[in-house]
């Protein structure tokens, strides 16, 4: 056992990727100190280079963006760019990291990202970050949204740095913030664990020729697509040839390119996410031109995440065809400006086709660099170069205190990268539970002074940002002219009103100019005013008083070129602000004492691991569970798909979950009543024995999902036709029609991909193929068939297909023509399934047909959801608060979601997302108190009449007529209005409603909207 | 549905057989091929043809199948009729990785230059093997159609042995049901020596004669080559030039005289053909080979040169690899490349780059390429370029090429075989190759490359090109003593 004094309450991650973020964050407000180090020059990863995140199309960076400037913000992330480790010594709970820092060559603190530098750099060079299809200079920032915003010199190109002689940026830099000189530094750090992060690069495919990635022009990745079609990227959004110029009238994406080859490159894998960006990048390219016309020629279509069949059948629709062809090759075209394709047509056909662009749909890979990296920290990887973990601890590597979390692991998609990246945060925090709090900083703030009774004194500041909106808008006459409105004592311009120096200026000004009010005009609230409103509080005003003029989205972006029109909106937008802020109100902080218990609804897998994380580190669990036992759906599997046996796991997991002191388990219990806000639940559990009140601050549902039972091919009819389940129990028993059974026919997607359940169960070609294994390798004679649609083994998985294959089990794709066809009578059963490359119909005679049925949720779940007011999705699946970023998270805050009630998934995923519920749970739990959002309702005594109008309204319940406690006599009987601020999300519906102007939004209220419009209507900036 | 095959189809109808396939092809009669040159086509449109043409369908013995035309999602499958699926016997698919590990992606089937003629592609090719139907698979004239070129195991990402399958099913034919005079020329030389059955006294006088004219040409001193014991190296002869380019043999024995090698040739058993290869008889093929061991034996050289085309090299690569491993201690073992680089290396012959100043090319012979990269891991690209570069500096390359280039269409046997039209037809794409490439010589380093570009892609696509053997442009470039050219 380690010493408590030995343990360290930080954590190292390494990887400034989503995955790198998210575990920085859940364990930054989770109480530890945490080092980010990344490699490059800024954090953000491979999702800022993606232009939009499927399957919703959200924008990526839009997403993105507010992480970033969080990691940059947190008092207890301290970000570590242009760094790399170098050793790792000790162990568990007390690790000496240490790294090794390049030269960045500016001055971190000094450089203000004002852009001069690159401006005057001589140097051009490819910029890598749009996959070099445009230029940067020497001196450059990674992308203009990067986080740490500073500039870096790039040694390989600097003139001076090859030691010629130039200085240009040196010359320019308004603040001395080169640093010619600067040197590689090695420092060392204490952490009590590890976190890899480090991520993967798209596969490189110019060393396959066939191709012709390389040789021709109008061959690109799908990686260089992404900055195509990013609006911020090189072309403004356009997909151009990269031959000419020209528009695209017609583009293929080639599948599986660096993926599922033994061929040349010996990749066995899946990289799991090309099939949905293709998909998605197709989808965006026609949206934005309806006359382009795309190609995707594929083997299968992997589409098997939430919502991703609906998001493929769409691009159906849209006009995308699917080809299930692979091309071997990218061939020379008629015209110079195109390629030709030749391929196979499904009926057999040999075509050959001309595209003015190729997009090879490249895999994901590990880098050297991380083959370095997992070798100084001392865990083994796959053979393909992967961190080996095993499915019962997906994200714990070989090394005791070393996490691993992203497409380290495996290729995947960035929800379950923010998953595990969150499970990473548990398993990482779990031994340094009691440390927690150690090594973190508390943000203090001064005494807040009263603003009551003062006249309104506002400081406007204006942003320059570097050139993002001084290149469009005269700041300066802006300035000027916010001189004149009244109320208005103090102006002043900033080069970057974020940026920390600022905020110290305007904590300066606040003391001298006796200021009460501020106005920022520079960018959107949505990123940056949590940044201001805690300047205000540094500063001793209350937060609630800053006002922000968004002038660089809404205005500077939208108008370049336009200077006279977007200076003269300028100064309308920052009228509006002023005369917005002049009636700014302080409101009191609202923060929630939390109850540090969790109630866990749901005894599976998924519930227990959630159940026992929390325990462990300390938080006392209600675990309730609806059946007579622990276990839920894996007590009826046998096997992960890595091969290792479940049930072992299963009972050493539910004797843990029974034996730990903090975790009291509720069985044959319901949860039957709920009320509350996050921090303080209240639930009633009804027991066999009587209903029970839990008091809890965090709810997780873990309510998992159940086998669908099919209607169709002869279930039923036949003690021969199985579920796939049932075929397991009788496959472990050595049951005589397994035993002796000479022919066997899988048939999958029963229930799954139909109309009326229209997604992808995720587990069952990997559960088939390794039913159709084992039955091959008893006795090699038997005939295994299996009838499928698109064999989904994702991921690692597809070694398992291979496999098979070469254990002899044949597959036959029914998709093409029509479902197989189940004959039962008194000699046997018959399958007749038509080929889909003979494209004539087979008949197989079958001793037992297992059907892979789909995984549907508990019905109860939709009853719960609607107690915790909650939403499902189409399916019945329980609908988290996002899918890319808050997979685990609700709308409402204090509860999370984990397993089969959320989407179909295979044990790791559901073992990770519990334990990533478990994270950002204790986010809450680990704070006594939390802070609430101020924009709230607020009551006006004066007008509220009680009428109750808003009650009906809001979506929340946040609000209650209550009767005044305090009033006597006559006036007993008296109502009042009140909100209940932890319940209230501000959304505004109350105020709509009320006919009396009784119920306003802090920062929203009738009386200061109006003055802004009557602002934006009354002068104009053009009249000045 | 009902199930036709033509043959039999023209039987019943009493019309030829090339009708029926009119009427398929111009769509008159809607029918869509199955495996095993059957056809299926709906009830309705072969009642309607039936109609048109007068005929009593109750008379006729069809196939009925349930079932719909592909794509159709309303066809309902009945219990009758139907193929049973058969294991695969293991005759043809001696291992997994020959068949079942197919993911049926299709990349070999886009590759293959002649996918779609006569219905056939690689990939339901293997897929008949995977799902047993392995008499129609023997049956059908697919495998002897394809060059054994081994483009579509190049693309095929899950790394199918196709070829092997293919020579596999050619191997396991009835012998006397083999297309073409393949067969017949194996059993020929097994009995005389070479294929073509010319006999040792006629050889061996041709060469002398030859041999006379080589020193009239000025090759002072040249003396023919039979059976001369204790040579270096063992060389053996194509026969189609003995019977009929005699004069072709002589770029060689021009390129030895020069580089003042000591050689000879063998007065029987000289074959360098070896078209067991093509029809997948190892027996044969293990045989041929061994003939020239004897010969490296019996007249006690030094160095076994492997036959110049580019099969036959292959084929005693292979089998010396695989039943002479013994034997190569005794000898060593060279090919053309290896050879001719050492001359111009070593110095011992000197090459004039002034003569050839056309824009070359160089087709990669697929059996010195990409199925040597496969078979022996080490595929001839670099060697020939290199060797061309020096007579012919104006050179470009071909578009794909190396171990991606595209067979000529004469491989495996195609040249000698009756599908001249799908020979012809698969050679489009070498054609279309040379055309884009701009090249006015095409060299190659095998003779079926060569015949297929000059007997026959050039005028049936109008190249404007010369073709030469790799070896006959090293000797049209030779420089003798005393600044001779070495052309006669």
């Amino acid at each position: 056992m380690i010493d408590f004094e030995e343990k360290v309450g930080a954590v190292m991650v390494v990887g400034g990727g989503i995955a790198g973020i998210q575990a920085s964050l859940d364990l930054a407000n989770s109480g530890y100190y945490v080092y980010l180090v990344e490699r490059t020059g800024a954090i953000g990863g491979a999702m800022a280079q993606v232009d939009k995140t499927f399957p919703t199309n959200d924008c990526a960076m839009c997403i993105l963006s507010p992480k970033l400037v969080e990691c940059g913000r947190h008092l207890n992330i301290e970000m570590m760019t242009m760094t790399e480790l170098e050793k790792l010594d000790g162990e568990l709970g007390n690790f000496t990291v240490t790294l090794r820092q390049h030269p960045r060559y500016v001055d971190l603190v000094k450089c203000i990202a004002c852009g001069k530098c690159a401006d005057k750099c001589p140097r051009q060079v490819r910029d890598e970050f749009n996959q070099n299809i445009s230029f940067r200079k020497a001196i450059y920032v990674k992308y203009p949204q990067a986080a740490p915003l500073k500039y870096q010199i790039d040694p390989l190109n600097c003139i001076r740095m090859r030691g010629g002689r130039c200085n240009e940026c040196e010359r320019v830099c308004p603040c001395g913030a080169i640093r010619f000189e600067d040197v590689e530094k090695t420092v060392a750090v204490k952490v009590g664990s590890i976190i890899l992060a480090p991520g993967y690069r798209p596969f490189d495919p110019s060393g396959l020729v066939a191709w012709g990635y390389g040789r021709f022009k109008n061959v690109v990745t799908s990686m260089e697509l992404e900055r195509y079609l990013a609006v911020s990227g090189p072309t403004g959004g356009q997909v151009l040839r990269p031959s000419d110029g020209k528009k695209v009238r017609k583009m293929a994406f080639l599948q599986c390119i660096g993926s599922r080859d033994y061929n040349q490159i010996n990749k066995s894998y899946c990289s799991s996410v090309c099939c949905m960006s293709a998909i998605k990048e197709a989808t965006i390219a026609t949206d934005n031109d309806r006359d382009l016309r795309v190609s995707i020629f594929h083997q299968d279509i992997r589409t098997h995440g939430k919502d991703f069949e609906r998001f493929y059948d769409k691009a159906k629709q849209k006009g995308i065809v699917f080809h299930r062809c692979r091309t071997h090759a990218v061939e020379p075209g008629e015209s110079p400006h195109e390629v030709s394709l030749r391929f196979i047509t499904e009926s057999g056909k040999q075509m050959t086709e001309q595209f003015d662009l190729v997009v090879l749909s490249v895999g994901l890979e590990t880098t050297p660099e991380t083959a370095v990296l997992a070798e100084r920290a001392g865990i083994e990887l796959t053979s393909n170069g992967f961190a080996s973990t095993s499915c019962f601890a997906p994200v714990t590597t070989s090394k005791p205190g070393v996490f691993a979390c992203g497409a380290f692991l495996s290729p995947k998609d960035i929800p379950l990268s923010v998953i595990q990246a969150s499970a990473a945060a548990t398993a990482s925090a779990i031994r340094l539970s009691d440390v927690r709090y150690s090594l973190s900083h508390q943000r203090q703030f001064p005494q807040e002074r009263s603003v009551e009774g003062e006249k309104p004194r506002i400081g406007v500041f204006i942003c320059n940002c570097g050139s993002n909106i001084a290149e469009t808008v005269r700041v300066r006459e802006v300035a000027r002219y916010v001189e004149s409105l009244p109320e208005v004592v103090y102006v002043e311009t900033n080069l970057f009103a974020c940026s920390q120096d600022a905020q110290e200026i305007i904590r300066q000004r606040i003391r001298e100019k006796n200021l009460n009010r501020i106005v920022v005009a520079s960018c959107t609230p949505r990123t940056h005013e949590q940044l201001f409103r805690e300047t205000l509080r540094a500063s001793g005003l209350n937060e609630c008083l800053v006002e922000m003029a968004n002038i660089r989205n809404q205005l500077a972006w939208v108008h370049k070129g336009e200077p006279e029109a977007a200076t003269a909106k300028a100064k309308d937008l920052v009228r509006m602000a002023v005369a917005k802020a002049a009636l700014l109100e302080p409101a009191p902080p609202v923060s929630v004492r939390i109850t540090p218990q969790a109630l866990v609804i749901g005894g599976g897998l998924s519930g227990m691991v959630a159940a026992l994380a929390l325990a462990d580190q300390g938080f006392p669990v209600q675990l309730v569970e609806k059946s007579a036992q622990l276990g839920g759906n894996a007590r009826h599997l046998f096997k992960t798909w890595k091969g290792e046996p479940v049930p072992d796991y299963i009972e050493s997991l539910t004797n843990q979950v029974r034996e730990h002191s903090l975790i009291s388990i509720h069985l044959k219990s319901v949860v039957s009543d709920a009320e509350g806000y996050v921090g303080s639940f209240r639930s009633v559990v009804q027991k066999p024995t009587g209903s029970v009140v839990i008091n809890h601050g965090v709810t997780i549902l873990a309510t998992g999902g159940q086998a669908f039972k099919p209607t169709e091919y002869d279930y039923g009819l036949s003690p021969n036709i199985l579920t796939s389940l049932e075929f397991d129990k009788l496959h472990a028993v050595g049951d005589e029609r397994i035993v002796n059974g000479r022919s066997f026919v899988f048939i999958q997607c029963v229930g799954s991909r139909e109309p009326e359940r229209n997604y992808c169960s995720r587990v069952c070609c990997t559960h088939s193929i390794q039913s159709a294994m084992a039955l091959k390798e008893e006795n090699p004679a038997r005939r295994v068939f299996i009838l499928h649609r698109d064999i989904r083994t994702y991921g690692m998985r597809e070694e398992l297909y291979r496999r098979a294959r070469e254990l002899g089990v044949i597959f036959i794709n029914y998709d093409m023509h029509q479902k197989p066809n189940v004959v039962v009578d008194e000699s046997g059963i018959e399958v007749i399934v038509w080929d889909h490359i003979l494209h004539e119909p087979f008949s197989i005679t079958a001793d037992v047909v297992t059907l892979a049925t789909s995984i549907i949720p508990n019905p109860e779940t939709r009853e719960l959801a609607k107690l915790y007011k909650l939403p499902v999705d189409m399916d019945g699946f329980l609908q988290e608060a996002h899918v890319k970023l808050r997979p685990v998270d609700f709308a409402t805050d204090g509860i999370f979601l984990a397993g089969l009630a959320h989407y179909p998934k295979p044990i790791e995923e559901s073992i990770v997302q519990a334990q990533a519920a478990v994270s950002r749970a204790v986010t809450v739990l680990s704070s006594r108190w939390v802070d609430l959002d101020l924009v709230r309702a607020r009551v006006d005594e004066e007008k509220c009449d009680c009428c109750a109008l808003c009650l009906n309204v809001c979506p929340y319940e946040a609000l209650e007529i209550e009767r005044d406690p305090d009033a006597t006599g006559r006036e007993n009987g008296k109502q009042r209005l009140v909100v209940r601020s932890a319940k209230c999300k501000g959304c505004g519906s109350c105020q709509a409603t009320c006919p009396k102007e009784g119920i306003s939004v802090n920062g929203f209220s009738y009386g200061q909207l109006s003055a802004q419009v009557r602002a934006a209507l009354t002068g104009s900036g053009t009249a000045n | 549905m009902i199930v036709i095959r033509i043959g039999q189809l023209a039987d019943q109808l009493g019309v030829h057989r090339n009708t029926i396939r009119n009427w398929i092809r111009s769509g008159r009669l809607p029918a869509r091929s199955m495996s095993g040159k059957r056809y299926l086509l709906t009830e309705s449109d072969f009642a309607k043809i039936c109609q048109e043409f007068g005929i009593d369908r109750s008379v006729l013995k069809l196939k009925h199948v349930p079932g719909a035309p592909l794509m159709s999602r309303e066809m309902s499958m009945l219990e009758e009729n139907v193929r049973p699926v058969d294991l695969p016997s293991g005759q043809l698919l001696v291992d997994p990785t020959w068949g079942e590990v197919c993911i049926t992606c299709g990349s070999c089937a886009s590759a293959c230059p002649i996918s779609g003629v006569d219905g056939m592609d690689p990939r339901k090719l293997v897929r008949m093997a995977v799902l047993g139907i392995e008499d129609d698979l023997l049956a059908s004239q697919w495998p002897w159609k394809c060059t054994l070129c081994g483009k579509c195991e190049r693309a095929c990402p899950q790394n199918v042995e196709i070829v092997s399958l293919i020579q596999r099913v050619r191997g396991l034919r009835e012998r006397s049901k083999l297309p073409g005079p393949l067969h017949k020329g194996v059993l020929m030389c097994l009995d005389k020596g070479n294929n073509l059955g010319i006999p040792r006294e006629d050889f061996v006088s041709l060469v002398e004669e030859m041999s006379q004219e080589m020193v009239e040409e000025g090759f002072t001193g040249f003396r023919s080559p039979i059976d001369v014991q204790g040579a270096n190296l063992l060389v053996s002869v194509n026969s189609k030039e003995p019977f009929a380019e005699p004069d072709d043999m002589k770029y060689w024995w021009r390129i030895f005289h020069a580089a003042g090698e000591s050689w000879t040739l063998p007065s029987v058993n000289w074959e360098g053909v070896n078209w067991a290869l093509f029809t997948g008889d190892e027996d044969s093929l293990r045989t041929i080979v061994g003939r020239l061991v004897e010969n490296m034996y019996r007249l006690e050289c030094k160095t076994l040169l492997l036959p110049d085309l580019g099969h036959s090299y292959f084929a005693a690569r292979y089998a010396l690899n695989r039943w002479f491993k013994d034997d190569l201690k005794n000898f060593k073992v060279t090919n053309i490349f290896e050879l001719l680089t050492g001359y111009i290396n070593d110095g011992r012959i000197q090459i004039d780059p002034s003569r050839h100043r056309k824009i070359t090319t160089f087709t990669d012979a697929c059996n010195y390429g990409r199925r040597s990269l496969k078979a022996f891991g080490y595929g001839y690209f670099e060697e020939p370029r290199a060797i061309i570069r020096k007579c012919a500096p104006n050179y470009v390359d071909l578009y794909p090429n190396r171990a991606d280039d595209y067979c000529c269409g004469a491989g495996g046997g195609a040249w000698a075989m009756p599908f001249k039209e799908e020979r012809v037809y698969y050679g489009r794409f070498k054609a279309r190759q040379i055309e884009n490439s701009g090249a006015g010589l095409v060299v190659t380093a095998c003779h079926n490359c060569r015949d297929q570009i000059m007997k026959s892609l050039r005028k049936e696509y109008d190249l404007k090109v010369d073709v030469k053997y790799i070896w006959e442009l090293v000797a049209d470039s030779l420089v003798l003593p005393g600044g001779r050219a070495g052309r006669p």
